[in-house]
């Protein structure tokens, strides 16, 4: 009996305890769901970004982030720089390439470049396009992100001028490459609306062009202060503004621009070598020069001589070995046999053969841009763009073109001829002094990629055709380097005037129908 | 007032009288029993629950299977185990006897775990497949996904290569998707883990697998449920079970001569050698070269000194595994643990290769009270692995079959030779021998994962659970190339050694956390009504940072770590990876409802937003639903005694597929520098463009099924039919590059899948012995439906390489090339054949797909020609006991697929700078002597020539059905021994006979991306195994 109400009794504790229990635990579990969902819930727990890079929105609001949007477009010309060769030289006369018949997987697209074998699907022509209109977004994207900004008005316009120097350049590349080209100036804002994008004429890119460096030379000082040597100048946009005008024959402009130039303090070097000594990089001589920087760790180096040594050269040329070289831009017989006798150049240009554990192996290469270096790979040479010696020659060839002042036109060239060692020339008529003054251009801007734009600019299609196919003749005769057992195919070396310019890349045409090809591709 | 409390204790009183009198009666007639529990095969059970029917005696089992209780005479009792099927036994005067369980293979009352929660199998009306890992025999415990090969429909567990430890890929009802990956989604104990299992997880710490398979079972994972959801529990000890076992495993392994690619001898190469030397001369040259002109090196190719095979020099024969396992466990009492240490060792069939797994995982549950139940998960693990650059032409497995046979291993004194080749025209490689043992390439990881969770059961029905998830996972990858070691297909000279040695050494770091908060209400709705409700809230977050050194130019080999290198440099994120951060949060909603066990309903709900997504798409939302009809619930069904269950039912549901990258929504600055004044000025550049409108990529999925169960259960069949289409795929898309960007990703596409899975089990007893058969085979195709435009093609690989086309209309991942016509024997087949520019005699014969007069060194001409796809795959499981004998074998099978042998555009160059397979002696040489079947599609061309004989072509196609007798283990139970307990031994053999026409060594291979299925560059071999084995119950 007792036993039993003792056990009811404890029953009834019991319900009564876990009933307060539930509650307890009720209100435990409630209180952490609630807490625990207010945590969560942050908006920021949806917001997550790398923390190693910067985001783009957040960047480009004050003088020293637009300043670095500014050396980004530098470091992709210098990558641009980097295989600038391939289109710029071999395609021409002055150098040819080295088959490596063991390995010519990586080689098809310069031996298309220069077999003159190049069609639209070529990947190099969707490389130069692609690379060009990526530097072409980051110059439009710091321009409009400059314009919106509020740093102060003389930097803001010098920033500007800067930026257009730069466009001018790319598309100056690209008009002379394609022809008709896309012309932006202000970057799409979505994907879709780049498939609006067509040709536009050269006149209209040359129009671009030529404004653009006019409001370059409106603001771009004739020195840069010493912490920003390496960046455009007023005798850059002159310079690159005369070319355009000497490519698009207007002489009495190209005169008149080039002429400026003499005033900016620049002179010849003293010896031809030194032009391109690192140790004496945008020296008195150098416009305007793609900057490297070789010997530490930091990512800036070039590394040229060593797309340029011959592929077995070991460490020969380079003084380092690593493995296969590149064995590219190899001069050709042709312009070895150009060099006049005592010519001072020739030796600083190229050599003729390599000795390679004491075996004379009789390949040239281009040895301008061979300096001694102290870490593999990683050469301190830079790229001269325009240097004082161009202008020069510009400027007697526009004036010889223009009808103007023989002697003062044979003056300028025979300043860059003496320092060569060379005897001054005289008394040459109109046409001669035309072939005088492209030779030398030839020779003193060996192998700084004006080659091919020279003879285009020089010649018309029908007379490059016939120019180059005189050319690819010579080298199927008697090819500067031994080809490794293999043959030449029938279509290398045969030129067609539809080659005067590049195919726009079929890839880009795949995708977008309303881009036009170049007629003959 | 008295009165009535007197009538009450009265009554009370009364009460209590009776109640004791009717004990004292029923006590006076109770009889104690004792007997044994086993198993079908005789092993004893423990832990086995002996209860007293309609009462609330009972008892366990003891460690040797023996009970003893006392039980009123004429009882019925009541024996039950986990994974095996109940049994009532009436007490009938015999007081001692032995009752044998039969286990619940095809128990419909079987829990099954799905997402976020638990049902019982007859009430599922999803498509869900649910492995029960005692019923695989004995394999490797190599890796957790090699569990899935061949045990369920849909599911389709591939082993690439053989590589040591390595994951299996497993594919849950095909490929969804072209750009987001099709790997299922990991969850352990209720842990997303992620697309990967990856290599630290110990196999036999699993209890059991759910595969949950259609969109109602995966959308309750939301934008990780498009490939389908892998559960894995692992073990916790048995209510009322104390025990302590022991497993040791030993094995070796070997790659059988059968599955060993043959290539020429030292005479043969030599002899190859000389007549494409030979060839070359009179065909160039027309004339007859006189044996002295024959380059030294291979003019009497019968003197040819050594004579290596390099494939064998590599391969590690019986190469041993150690696998050991001992488990405690105890559920006696509130407190219910298991502790799982676990250590496997395999040394690969390659030497020099191998991986060591340490394990330990402690599993315990506590029911405080009858409200609070918490528990705690905690599992590291340590892996050591040391591996090789194995896989590809360009790598140890391909170069061990191209290069030089002549040459040997060793030099005259005895040393190791680094590097051979570079001498009469054959490419240099470094030795691989050499390069095995030289080169240090590591993978260690240590892995934490670990989960707890408090479970209240507030009120009756309602229950709360909390839960917290974390992984942490420290990699250290070491890679250290000596100076000793020369460049792979160089040019003799200038590939060998020495070169400058260099070290890599990265250090990524994973941290993984997320929490639940689940309510889950089941109300009491009466006998006809069973209706259960689940909210919820879960959040997860991950973030991976690395730390990678690199060091170049090291002195010496001596040290090889950075400190002695003299160029180093060190980085914060991967290659164009900085730290990988994403983060998501849900919220789920979840009913099942249920009349008179009839009519079966769910429907389930996810909200989930990602950071991955842009600004614009935040937040995606995951409903799904499900019915199903038991018939042989109706009452217009006729009871038919051989039909036990009949259930149809059908489901829908949006799940979405994540993987696109942590931050593709977003642009970032990239580092860009520049020098001025001869000193680096920072510079940027910018890396794509922002899409705010990124989101999820949306699978829809339809399934019908039927479960049925026949003739006492002994048979069972699910079949289903599905049909997923992929929305919203998130493909890259080309843009022109005048936008600043060649591509973009953007939300385009579709593909579909649809298939038909079935499933049948069987299961026989004749008295002692017991047959169980399990087949499942599932087809699936896929298409795809859209891709940018109607004519859009998506191409990948190269021109050399074969391609894998992505095409509007026809299945994901068709392999293109040129369709081979049989080999050009004189000028005049070629000059009245379309245009083949540069073709001569020997020369492969294409066909001129789009009729333009010339077949083009380009794609215009290349089609279809094969189709990596299998028709159907299939795994059938036969297993059967005798007394304490058991045996389970497995086949797994697949059928009409292709697979691209991309390894003979090298082991058949006819350029002499390989070695070549040997049925390269049956080439084209002349036109008198052309092979013994020149038309034939794997015919081999002349030696003369480079064009035209290596592009992507049928040639290289070879048909890959296959079966495959997997896995065989025989086991035998010994009676329990004292002191030692129950003990098990047996032997097993893994990967044991292949049936196929597929020359390569493993026609599941598979090199590329998931869409680029069936490239086969020479992986690592799959090895064969035997084992055998002992488990002791102490």
């Amino acid at each position: 009996m007792k036993h039993t109400l003792y056990q009811e009794h404890l029953q009834g504790v019991s319900k009564l305890t876990s009933k307060q229990t539930d509650m307890k635990y009720l209100l435990t579990a409630v209180t952490i769901f609630i807490c625990i969902i207010q945590i969560s819930c942050s908006k920021s727990l949806l917001e997550k970004t790398d923390p190693t890079r910067v985001g783009t929105e957040t960047f480009f609001k004050d003088e020293t982030e637009l300043d670095q949007g500014v050396n980004g477009v530098y470091s992709q010309l210098q990558d641009i720089t980097r295989g600038a060769f391939v289109y710029k030289e071999m395609p021409s006369d002055n150098t040819t390439l080295q088959i490596n018949p063991q390995n010519r997987g990586g080689a098809v697209g310069w031996e298309t470049l220069e077999y003159a074998t190049w069609n639209s699907g070529t990947g190099d022509m969707a490389g130069i396009w692609r690379n060009y209109y990526s530097t072409l977004y980051n110059v439009n994207n710091v321009l409009e992100k400059t314009a919106n900004s509020d740093i102060a008005a003389d930097i803001k316009a010098q920033t500007e001028g800067e930026l257009k120097f730069l466009r001018a350049y790319l598309y100056f590349d690209l008009v002379r490459y394609f022809g008709d080209v896309v012309l932006v100036t202000q970057n799409v804002k979505t994907p879709d609306e780049a498939f609006d994008l067509i040709r536009s004429s050269q006149a209209d890119v040359y129009t671009q062009i030529e404004n653009d460096l006019k409001d370059a030379l409106a603001s771009l000082p004739g020195n840069q202060p010493a912490e920003k040597t390496g960046r455009a100048t007023k005798g850059a946009a002159l310079s690159m503004l005369g070319e355009v005008y000497l490519t698009n024959k207007r002489y009495p402009d190209a005169v008149n621009t080039l002429k400026q130039v003499l005033s900016l303090g620049y002179s010849l070097m003293p010896s031809y070598a030194d032009v391109f000594d690192p140790a004496k990089k945008n020296n008195a001589e150098s416009i305007f020069e793609i900057q490297y920087q070789g010997d530490n760790d930091l990512g800036e180096w070039s590394s040229f001589e060593y797309s340029f040594a011959p592929y077995l050269s070991g460490d020969a040329v380079t003084g380092y070995d690593v493995g296969t070289l590149g064995g590219q831009n190899i001069p050709t017989n042709d312009i070895i046999a150009a060099y006049e006798p005592g010519d001072l150049r020739k030796n600083v240009s190229l050599q003729t053969g390599y000795t390679k554990n004491g075996v004379y192996n009789a390949i040239p290469y281009v040895s301008k841009y061979n300096h001694p270096h102290t870490i593999k790979g990683r050469t301190n040479d830079n790229w001269p763009v325009y240097r004082y010696a161009d202008v020069l020659l510009m400027l007697a060839e526009a004036i010889n073109e223009d009808g103007g002042n023989g002697a003062e036109a044979l003056g300028y060239l025979n300043l860059v001829r003496t320092r060569a060692g060379l005897v001054a020339l005289a008394g040459l008529d109109r046409a001669a002094f035309r072939t005088a003054v492209l030779h030398e251009r030839r020779i003193e801007l060996a192998f700084e990629n004006h080659r091919w734009f020279d003879l285009k600019r020089t010649k018309t299609p029908a007379e490059l055709v016939a120019f180059m196919n005189a050319h690819g003749a010579r080298e199927k005769a008697n090819p500067t380097c031994d080809r490794g057992g293999v043959a030449f195919n029938a279509q290398d070396y045969v030129y067609t005037d539809n080659e005067y310019v590049f195919p726009i890349p079929a890839s880009e045409i795949l995708i977008n129908s309303n881009l036009t090809q170049n007629s003959g591709y | 007032m008295i009165n009535n409390l007197l009538k009450v204790h009265v009554n009370k009183l009364v009460m209590f009288i009776v109640w004791a009198l009717s004990c004292t009666i029923v006590s006076a007639q109770n009889i104690s029993v004792t007997g044994k529990v086993t198993g079908a095969n005789g092993a004893v059970i423990a832990g086995a629950s002996v209860k007293v029917k309609d009462s609330q005696a009972g008892t366990t089992t003891d460690s040797d299977g023996n009970f003893k209780i006392d039980v009123p005479a004429r009882s019925v009792l009541v024996f039950s185990y986990v994974g095996f099927q109940e049994k009532q036994v009436q007490v009938n005067g015999s007081n001692n006897f032995t009752v044998s369980l039969t286990e619940a293979k095809n128990d419909l009352n079987e829990v099954v775990v799905i997402g976020y929660g638990s049902r019982k199998k007859r009430d599922i009306t999803a498509a869900v497949a649910n492995i029960n890992v005692n019923d695989i025999g004995e394999q490797p415990s190599r890796n957790p996904s090699m569990l899935l090969q061949g045990q369920a429909s849909g599911v389709v567990a591939y082993q690439r290569d053989g590589t040591p430890g390595a994951e299996f890929e497993v594919r849950i009802r095909g490929i969804s998707s072209l750009g987001a990956g099709s790997a299922p989604l990991y969850v352990v104990d209720g842990f997303p883990i992620g697309t990967s299992i990856g290599t630290n997880f110990n196999p036999n710490d699993i209890e059991s697998i759910s595969i949950l398979k259609d969109a109602s079972a995966t959308a309750i994972y939301g934008a990780r449920g498009s490939n389908g959801v892998v559960l894995i529990t692992t073990k916790n000890a048995k209510e009322g079970q104390l025990s302590t076992s022991l497993s040791v495993d030993y094995g070796i392994q070997n790659v059988p001569d059968s599955r060993k690619v043959k290539v020429l001898n030292g005479v043969e190469f030599a002899q190859f050698k000389k007549e494409v030397w030979m060839d070359n001369v009179r065909y160039f040259q027309n004339r007859e070269p006189s044996i002295d002109e024959v380059p030294e090196g291979f003019r009497y190719p019968e003197q040819t000194k050594y004579s290596t095979n390099w494939f064998d020099e590599i391969l590690h024969n019986n190469a041993p595994y150690t696998d050991i396992n001992l488990t405690f466990s105890s559920g006696k009492g509130p407190v219910s643990s298991l502790l799982s240490i676990g250590y496997y060792n395999e040394q690969g069939a390659i030497i020099k290769t191998n991986y060591e797994r340490y394990s330990v995982r402690s599993n315990l549950k506590a029911k405080i009270n009858n409200i609070v139940t918490v528990g705690w998960n905690i599992a590291g693990s340590y892996k050591k692995y040391r591996g090789a650059a194995t896989d590809g032409r360009d790598a140890i497995i391909g170069a061990s079959l191209i290069i030089d046979p002549r040459e040997p291993v060793y030099d005259a004194d005895g040393k190791m030779r680094p590097y051979i080749g570079g001498k009469d025209g054959v490419f240099g490689y470094p030795n691989p021998v050499f390069e095995l043992i030289n080169v240090v390439r590591t993978r260690d990881a240590a892995d934490l994962v670990t989960n707890g969770y408090a479970e209240f059961s507030i009120l009756k029905g309602l229950k709360f659970r909390s839960s917290v998830n974390a992984r942490i996972n420290f990699t250290v990858n070491k890679d250290f190339k000596p100076s000793t070691i020369g460049d792979r297909l160089g040019s003799g000279s200038a590939g060998a050694p020495p070169k400058t040695a260099s070290l890599d050494e990265s250090r990524p770091q994973l941290i993984n956390t997320s929490a639940d908060q689940l309510l889950t209400y089941a109300p009491n709705m009466g006998k006809d009504h069973s209706l259960d409700f689940l909210v919820g809230f879960t959040a997860q977050q991950e973030k991976a940072t690395n730390l990678i050194g690199t060091g170049n130019t090291l002195p010496n080999d001596l040290v090889p770590y950075l400190d002695a290198a003299v160029i180093r440099s060190s980085r914060s994120s991967g290659d164009d990876r900085g730290v990988e951060q994403w983060s998501l949060l849900a919220y789920i909603a979840r009913a099942n409802y249920a009349y008179k066990d009839k009519y079966l309903l769910s429907a389930s709900f996810r909200r989930e937003g990602s950071s991955r997504f842009g600004e614009n798409n935040k937040y995606g939302n995951f409903p799904a639903a499900s019915v199903g009809w038991r018939m042989t619930n109706e009452e217009f069904m006729p009871e038919i005694s051989w039909l036990n269950d009949l259930k149809l039912r059908a489901s829908w549901g949006v799940t979405g597929n994540n993987n696109i990258g942590n931050y593709s929504s977003l642009s970032f600055l990239n580092t860009n520098n520049y020098i001025l004044s001869n000193s680096v000025a920072s510079g940027v550049t910018i890396s794509s463009f922002a899409n705010t409108s990124l989101k999820w990529e949306k699978s829809d999925q339809l399934n019908v099924g039927i479960d049925l169960a026949l003739l006492k259960n002994k048979i069972v069949i699910t079949a289903e039919y599905y049909k997923k289409i992929t929305n919203d795929m998130l493909l890259p898309i080309s843009i022109p590059a005048v936008s600043g960007f060649t591509s973009s990703l953007s939300n385009i596409g579709k593909v579909q899948n649809k298939g038909f899975e079935f499933a049948i089990d069987y299961s026989e007893r004749i008295g002692k012995f017991n047959l169980r058969n399990s087949f499942n085979i599932t087809f699936n195709r896929n298409e795809i439906l859209a891709i940018n435009g109607p004519n859009d093609m998506l191409w990948y690989g190269a021109f050399y390489n074969g391609y894998s086309v992505q095409k509007v209309g026809r299945p994901v991942g068709m392999i293109y090339g040129y369709k081979k016509l049989g080999i050009f024997n004189t000028q005049e087949e070629i000059d009245k054949a379309p245009k083949q520019d540069g073709v001569i005699p020997g020369g492969m014969k294409f066909w001129d797909a789009d009729g333009n007069g010339e077949v083009t060194y380009d794609t215009k001409d290349m089609v279809e020609i094969g189709n990596p796809n299998p028709k159907f795959t299939w795994g059938y499981t036969i297993a059967a006991d005798y007394r304490g004998f058991d045996i389970n074998v497995l086949f797994i099978g697949a059928q009409g697929f292709d697979v691209y042998r991309q390894i003979e555009e090298s082991t058949m160059n006819m350029d002499g700078v390989f070695n070549v397979l040997d049925k390269a002696k049956d080439r084209w040489r002349s036109p008198q002597n052309p092979g013994s079947n020149p038309n034939d599609v794997h015919s081999q061309g002349g030696t003369n020539y480079f064009k035209w004989s290596r592009e992507s072509s049928n040639r290289y196609i070879y048909r890959a059905g296959y079966i495959w007798l997997k896995n065989v283990s025989i086991g035998y139970n010994l009676p329990g021994i004292k002191y030692l307990g129950n003990v098990r031994v047996y032997v097993s053999g893994y990967n044991l006979f292949l049936f196929t026409k597929y020359p390569g060594n493993n026609p599941d291979v598979s090199q590329r991306s998931s869409v680029e299925d069936g490239n086969d560059d020479e992986a690592y071999p799959v090895p064969r195994t035997f084992a055998g084995g002992v488990k002791i119950n102490f």
